[in-house]
């Protein structure tokens, strides 16, 4: 009954000034809005960046011998026994609805020579139909074809590369790597087609060759060093990996990594970026929370004796500063509610179909390994919804807390000669 | 001077031993109240007069519990307000004691039934209860179809009813008003007069109130003059009403 009182009290008093309570809670509610647009943003941006970089690169998760990562060695690779084991293993129905697909690689670096100029390159054996899936590779091609799955001497390769060896589809050149046995041998290929990234080290220097010709030239039968993953999205991540880890127990030689692990450029910069965002918030809850303490401040400070009033009438000096606290929390209720519904159906509304931001650069953007897509599509995480409104609510309960203590700690006679 | 411990019950609705009230203040503290000692009967009808500055706000404050002694001892209603915790004073400003100010000080969010009756609702009575309690003062005092009115929109007769009102509702050991006619024209002020003379007479409420203006003095069944914080004098003007 007491508290019942003490909401009516700072229900009317958030309604007493009702422009400033307004503009509190627009301010509350666009910062709430701009939270959630620009986490679903980032959130859709990262999930591209990830995926770009995973389908050109490990996957998100990658099954590899141990030391492969660290030595990037053909003796670090994973034989035909372990290869059918993982292949069982991502069979797993258990695993089926969070499996996109995924394609061995036998990788190893080399040298690329033609006619006119060599150089280094690495090499990566795939099986092409899995590859049209998994890679966004055959997607970039510029010119000639991708690998398909007949071809034995064929080879796609980047346009830097092209450009450097004077090579155009039909071509043929060289590629030259060490052979399991230890010795260095060349295998004549020819150019399929070319593709462009606008990644320089890949347009420069990755060829894409069928996995069985590697295997053969390489005398690496059935084997790959590294079984790549692609999920239908990076948090299943985790989860995969547990699985994968679990029915792969037991197994010697093998080793299951998620994509952070496995590919730490990329982990570092979505890192980075989520930092730059966090900044950002960080600034953007300031400001609402400077809003919202001087909009409490202001109505704390102009009713002294008001307070001063209810502590006579027997309020304590907590149930004071609840009434103060009411303020703000309702306040934060409101506008984080509105902001909340401002906020998707914005970004639902307007941007579901993403956000071009292709005017911005001409080139295009890569980073890490991956090409950003400048068409950026948002995201809704429920969670990071939860979090946005969860921030709002600390943000403005902190807020209110100063004010809330100003109000219980008055004292009572010298209020009440405050003029009001 | 007149015997000030006269009582009709046997039964104190406030009193005060000794007590002290000093500012520490540069260069020299500032001894608002000096030795202040009374005892005011049930159904009692007091005013303190005195000049400005003579401590009679700081007397109604120490009385009330809203502002702590330096030294000396309070008890109202029979409990002793200066041996408790802010928590225990807060419930007995809420259960024992009625305030009345000079500038009404009405919560200005409420309408004119929800600041009388906001003293019972912090105090768990039923909505029921509240409004018949109110309403049925709101008659006697003359508010009747004033209910709804926010105090913006009272006379300042009307606001300080509507103030005695909420002191009185609750039935409290004792009413502490600060020159609670000192913002109203005469006639405001002899009828604000009328209802808490009523109000003594009928609930027998005890009211202490201070004031500089000499009619209201002479409607005071006691009259304690203060001068420098000291009682200067305590005459007895006519008999406590026999407990109702």
């Amino acid at each position: 009954m007491k508290y019942r009182a003490l909401f009516l009290l700072s229900l009317r008093s958030v309604g007493r000034n009702m422009r400033r309570s307004a503009l509190t809670a627009a301010a509350m509610a666009l910062g709430l809005a701009v939270l959630i647009f620009s986490r679903a943003l980032a959130d859709g941006g990262h999930e591209q960046w990830i995926d770009s970089a995973v389908r050109l690169g490990t996957g998100h998760v990658a099954i590899q011998a141990p030391d492969y990562l660290e030595t990037g060695r053909l003796e670090h690779r994973l034989d035909a026994q372990q290869v059918a084991r993982v292949t069982r293993a991502l069979a797993d129905p258990a695993l089926s609805d969070r499996i996109r697909t995924w394609a061995p690689r036998l990788t190893v670096t080399g040298l690329a020579s033609s006619a006119s100029s060599a150089l280094p390159v690495r090499i990566e054996g795939v099986d092409p139909a899995r590859e049209r899936v998994f890679s966004t590779l055959p997607g970039q091609l510029t010119e000639g074809r991708y690998l398909e799955p007949g071809d034995r001497l064929r080879a796609f390769i980047g346009s830097d590369m092209a450009k450097r060896l004077s090579l155009k589809v039909g071509d043929r050149f060289v590629l030259t790597a060490q052979t399991a046995s230890g010795d260095v041998e060349g295998q004549l290929m020819r150019v399929a087609g070319i593709f462009h990234t606008g990644i320089p080290e890949t347009d420069d220097g990755l060829v894409h060759v069928p996995i069985e010709t590697v295997r053969k030239w390489l005398g690496t039968p059935g084997a790959a060093t590294s079984i790549a993953v692609l999920l239908h999205s990076s948090w299943q991540t985790d989860d995969v990996v547990k699985v994968l880890r679990s029915e792969l127990d037991g197994s010697r030689g093998i080793r299951v990594m998620g994509w952070r692990q496995a590919s730490p450029e990329l982990d570092s910069g979505v890192r980075i970026d989520n930092w730059g965002d966090y900044v950002f918030h960080i600034i953007l809850f300031a400001i609402i929370a400077l809003a919202i303490l001087n909009a409490i401040m202001m109505s704390v400070l102009g009713r002294q004796r008001e307070f001063g009033i209810l502590q006579a009438l027997g309020l304590t000096r907590v149930e004071t500063g609840w009434v103060v606290m009411g303020e703000g929390l309702f306040l934060t209720a409101v506008s984080g509610l509105v902001g909340m519904v401002i906020g998707l159906v914005v970004t639902w509304g307007f941007f579901r179909h993403g956000i071009d931001f292709s005017s911005a650069s001409s080139s295009g953007w890569s980073a890490s390994g991956g090409i950003i897509n400048p068409v950026i599509v948002p995201i809704f995480r429920f969670s990071q919804i939860v979090l946005s409104v969860a921030s709002i609510v600390v943000i403005g309960t902190l807020a209110s807390l100063y004010p809330a203590v100003r109000a219980s700690k008055l004292d009572v006679a010298e209020a009440m000669k405050f003029e009001q | 001077m007149s015997e000030p411990n006269e009582r009709s019950d046997g039964r104190a609705a406030v009193r005060a031993d000794d007590v002290w009230k000093i500012y520490p203040q540069e260069p020299a503290p500032v001894e608002a109240v000096r030795g202040f000692t009374i005892d005011v009967a049930t159904g009692d009808f007091v005013a303190m007069a005195g000049p400005s500055g003579s401590g009679k706000t700081t007397v109604l404050n120490l009385l009330g519990g809203l502002t702590r002694p330096t030294r000396g001892r309070i008890w109202v209603g029979g409990e002793e307000l200066t041996a408790l915790d802010d928590r225990h004073l807060a419930r007995l400003r809420l259960e024992q004691i009625g305030f009345v100010f000079q500038a009404y000080n009405l919560l200005p969010v409420l309408s004119a039934l929800e600041n009388a009756e906001f003293t019972l609702l912090l105090r768990g009575v039923p909505a029921e209860e509240r409004r018949h309690r109110v309403q049925e003062l709101f008659a006697q005092i003359g508010l009747d179809g004033l209910e709804d009115r926010r105090p913006g929109r009272l006379s300042g007769g009307q606001q300080q009813r509507v103030a005695v009102a909420r002191a009185v509702v609750g039935q409290p050991a004792l009413v502490l008003a600060d020159e609670p006619t000192a913002n109203l024209d005469s006639a405001s002020s002899d009828a604000l007069l009328d209802v808490m003379e009523r109000l003594n007479r009928d609930l027998g409420t005890t009211f202490v109130f201070s004031t500089h203006d000499p009619r209201v003095m002479e409607r005071a069944l006691r009259l304690v003059r203060l001068v420098d914080g000291r009682i200067e004098r305590d005459e007895r003007r006519g008999p406590v009403p026999a407990a109702s």
